[in-house]
Order: C-alpha cells, then sequence, then structure tokens
C-alpha cells in the first residue's frame, strides 16, 4: 500500500466538520503545511484540539475552517502577542472557545486512548470552567466521600503531525520534544504524516526503538521539507519571523491569500523556495 | 549616587531576583510558556543559592545548560538541548497531581483579593468582550502544586481587582510578584508583603483595585552587582524586558 501522498490528496480525505487534533506546541513542530493545505481547500465547521496553539490556530481561524477550538492556551508567546484572529473569532461568536487546562486536553486523549468515556483528573475542582463547560463534570468517587472532576474524552477523527523522518510506510522519528503528539497518534482514528524527509526501512530498523509512531498507526505520509514554517522545527530551523510579524499586522484578505500561495509550491514538496 | 542607581535598574531586574530568592535549594520547578522573566530567575538561583533545585519546562528538558535564551518562546528546543534527562508536559503535569511539585510559575489577567485568577476572558465566557489565551495548565497546577508563583509585568486597578469576572482557578498561591510589589496569600487573603524600591506604598495603594493593609511592609532590595553579573550573563538578549 502507497503510503506517500501528495498533500493535497492527504487533505483531501478529511471531511468537514471533522474532530481534528494538531501536532506541536505553540511555534514548534507544527504541522504548517498541512495546515495551510486545509485553508486552501476550505474545510469548514472544523473542531480543533491542542495543548496550547498559535499560528496554526490563528490560520485555520482566519481561513474560517474552524467552528470550535478545545485548547489551554491560544497564543503567540511573549515577543508575538496574542493569537489575534482567533481571539476576534471568539469574540464575535464566530467561533466556540472550549477553554481547558492543557492537562485536561491530555486527559480527554488519555481517555480516548484507553478507550474509556472520561477520565477524572485533580486540581480542577474551584474552577468557573467546570460550570461553563459541558465536558467537565464533577462526580462522587465510587470508593470514597470525595467529589472529582472528570474530563469527557475526545477521540479525534484526524491527527496531524508533523515529522523529523518516516519511512514509506510511515514508521516515524520526533527529534526534540514530542509535546502530545505520540499521545495523539493513539488516541485519533486516522493519522496523518507530514515528513522533513523519509528514510530507509534499513535505517527504521537499525535503532526501532526511535520509532515514537508505528506505521500501522498511519493512513498517509506526506512529504514537507520545512514544513513547520514560518514556525519552528525544534533544533532544526528557527521561526521566520517576519513572515509571522506580516501575518498577524497585514490583515486584509489579499495579505492571507498571498501568504497561502506563497508556500503553496513549498507545501507540496516540490523543492520551491518561499518569498513573501 | 542612590539616585542614579535607582535610574539604572529595571523593575524587571528586581523581580527576577525577588523570584530567584523565593526559591529554595532541592524544590523541583516547573514554568510553562511566556515566561521568560522566571526561566531566567530559576537559573539565577540555580547558579547562586539552589544548586541542586531541578528545574522543569515544557518540552522536557530536566536541568538544560548553557542556554541560549530565546525572545518569542520559553518552550523552545534550548530548554530540551543538553538537558541531563527528559521528562515531559504530561509527566510534569502528573508529578503535580500527586502532590510531588514544589513550584509552578503561573500569571493571568486579573487577581482579586480573595486568590481567584482570571486567565479566561472579561466579560462572560460565552459571550466575552475580551478572550484571553486561556490559563494553560492553570486550572490543574494551582490547586495541587505545593506553591504557585503568579507574576504579571501588570499592576494596576484593572488587573488588581475586588472580584474577577471568571474564575478561571484558585488554590495554593504562593505570592504574587509585580513591577510594584509582592503579596502573600495568607489568611484567605492577598495580603501586601514588600514593595519595590522604584515605587511608594501610594502608588501601590493607588495602583491597587482593592483595600490593602499597609502596615509591616518591607521594601526589597535592589539587585546586587554580583546578582545583576550573574544575571546579564545567563540572559544578554535581555528576554526578560520582553513582557514590560
Amino acid at each position: 500500500m502507497k503510503k506517500i501522498i501528495s498533500c493535497s490528496k492527504a487533505i483531501a480525505t478529511i471531511l468537514d466538520g471533522s474532530y481534528l487534533a494538531i501536532g506541536g506546541n505553540v511555534l514548534h513542530r507544527a504541522p504548517m503545511a498541512l495546515i495551510r493545505e486545509i485553508a486552501r481547500q476550505k474545510k469548514r465547521n472544523l473542531k480543533l484540539v491542542k495543548t496550547a496553539g498559535a499560528h496554526d490556530i490563528d490560520v485555520l481561524v482566519r481561513a474560517k475552517c474552524v467552528a470550535s477550538v478545545d485548547a489551554g492556551f491560544i497564543s503567540y508567546e511573549t515577543e508575538y502577542g496574542l493569537a489575534t484572529y482567533y481571539r476576534k473569532a471568539v469574540e464575535s461568536g464566530e467561533i466556540k472557545a472550549n477553554e481547558h487546562a492543557c492537562y485536561t486536553v491530555i486527559s480527554a486523549l488519555n481517555a480516548a486512548k484507553i478507550g474509556v468515556p472520561f477520565m477524572p483528573c485533580r486540581g480542577i475542582m474551584i474552577s468557573d470552567l467546570v460550570e461553563a463547560n459541558d465536558y467537565f463534570e464533577k462526580i462522587m468517587d465510587p470508593f470514597s466521600d470525595e467529589e472529582i472532576t472528570v474530563i469527557k474524552a475526545i477521540k479525534p477523527d484526524v491527527a496531524i503531525i508533523h515529522v523529523n523522518a518516516c519511512d514509506e510506510d510511515g514508521n516515524a522519528i520526533i527529534e526534540g520534544p514530542n509535546f502530545e503528539d505520540v499521545l495523539m497518534s493513539r488516541a485519533s482514528k486516522r493519522i496523518i504524516l507530514s515528513t522533513e524527509k523519509i528514510i530507509s526501512k534499513a535505517q527504521v530498523r537499525l535503532n526501532p526503538e526511535k520509532i515514537v509512531i508505528p506505521s500501522f498507526l498511519v493512513e498517509s505520509v506526506v512529504v514537507s521539507p520545512r514544513g513547520c514554517a514560518p514556525g519552528s522545527l525544534p533544533g532544526k530551523y528557527e521561526v521566520e519571523d517576519t513572515v509571522i510579524r506580516n501575518f498577524l499586522e497585514k490583515k486584509d484578505d489579499m495579505m492571507f491569500e498571498e501568504y497561502l500561495e506563497a508556500y503553496r509550491i513549498q507545501d507540496q514538496g516540490k523543492g520551491g523556495v518561499f518569498a513573501w | 549616587m542612590v539616585t542614579n542607581l535607582l535610574k539604572e535598574v529595571h523593575p524587571a531586574d528586581i523581580m527576577v531576583v525577588t523570584i530567584a530568592n523565593l526559591l529554595e535549594n532541592e524544590e523541583k520547578v516547573f514554568h510553562g510558556v511566556s515566561s521568560q522573566l522566571p526561566m531566567v530567575a530559576i537559573l539565577l538561583a540555580k547558579a547562586t543559592h539552589a544548586k541542586d533545585l531541578t528545574y522543569l519546562n515544557i518540552p522536557g528538558g530536566v536541568n538544560p545548560q548553557s542556554l541560549q535564551l530565546s525572545s518569542y518562546s520559553s518552550a523552545g528546543y534550548e530548554v530540551y538541548a543538553n538537558a541531563e534527562a527528559i521528562f515531559p508536559l504530561e509527566e510534569v503535569f502528573d508529578l503535580s497531581m500527586r502532590g510531588e511539585l514544589d513550584v509552578a510559575f503561573l500569571s493571568g489577567v486579573q487577581f482579586d483579593v480573595h486568590g481567584n485568577v482570571n486567565a479566561s476572558v472579561i466579560g462572560s465566557y460565552t459571550n466575552p468582550k475580551v478572550r484571553l489565551p486561556g490559563g494553560a495548565g492553570s486550572a490543574v497546577l494551582i490547586p495541587t502544586v505545593k506553591r504557585a508563583l503568579i507574576w504579571r509585568s501588570k499592576h494596576d486597578p484593572r488587573t488588581f481587582v475586588e472580584q474577577v469576572d471568571f474564575v478561571t482557578t484558585k488554590g495554593n498561591i504562593d505570592r504574587i510578584i509585580t513591577p510594584l510589589a509582592v503579596f502573600k496569600y495568607q489568611d484567605e487573603r492577598l495580603q501586601l508583603e514588600s514593595i519595590s524600591p522604584l515605587t511608594s506604598i501610594e502608588e501601590v495603594v493607588r495602583q491597587t483595585g482593592f483595600e490593602i493593609n499597609t502596615d509591616h511592609i518591607t521594601v526589597l532590595p535592589l539587585p546586587t552587582s554580583e546578582e545583576m553579573r550573574i544575571i546579564q550573563q545567563i540572559d544578554k538578549k535581555g528576554v526578560r524586558y520582553k513582557e514590560f
């Protein structure tokens, strides 16, 4: 079975309204090539899940792909400030912010990972988040007289994850921090990987312990060198500072079209040079 | 002479030293995203009185060494590379859940006299006037960590309010550190403990939206030249000033 397919074919399999888990953390190792292709294909009503997102969420919101975002933190960090498109869309009622603590996203994914409907979680007792959201409930611990908050499972339809390398079947290596990506790969129904490069089966068999996502979990593989840009791939490349600043400052739709267009060739893995 | 010295001192430097002095040797200490200032404070503590402090972060690098601090992230590769072990975020949370994390650095946008923290919304949750980034780990960490240290680079009546718009969480706040002052959470209230040498009690009262008791207030020391030398060595690019 041939798993290496084009970016556009891989993303075409994502249905409107899907629950979509996004790998990486803030500006680090987010699968931006796949994110931009979702924007180009104008997917609608996606339900996004991530512990801490930034540019990825902002791009999908700007492209009007999003119905809701389940996350603990959506913002760029200190230097670039708030995720301005996300923020405005929540304030106007265009999208729904389902605020989690980062760990309650992890709990929700862990529940899906082990096939149970919810996960108990300590800490989140005195919080208006429990009243305000239907995915948190306080129940009695059946083994004691104490109350505990439980977190409803989140089983994403698709996880999109960028990796440093994988073989043609999707046996994948992540160098540097895994964040929640390995968990997402176990909790989600389908996985689409983007990868910096393809390595041989022989290389994989040399160090099987390096494979954090085995191929039997992976549906398709997209080759996307610099697939995290303008975000970073930890240890490999840094953020493209000007691109992020332009994205945040130049708010008209034409500029966003130009942004998507400028990355098109690079995103499709044809070795084009990015210029915006 | 003293006046000249005061002019040269940035509030961030006083905050860094104050925070570092709140950390104890052998404590397990965590910070998350957007946390450059606590990061510098942790490294200062480790370089001075708390050599055996365990430094934990989001990428999972335990006690990373020779850091080139990043100006746009406190969750980057630099806190993962050259670590002595990898202990990822999920496990740092687990550690706190079972009551074994000593210190977590968190922030928020509104704080009230009762120790409630709001990092979620201004206005209503479902129809917010301002959607804030969210509390990140706060809602599970502040109630479970032994000591939550909160820092905020703004100190004004909109930040320190009588009642927060939304309670993201409440729990084991130890202290809140701002450019003007340090509050200690004691007897179920935020109590003013000390003020910066760059301000006055009158200014702190003016900039705080709830009533404060101004008895027994101490003035924080200025950073020593040795502390400043180490801070500059740790943070050559001045990432600690980014929030200001």
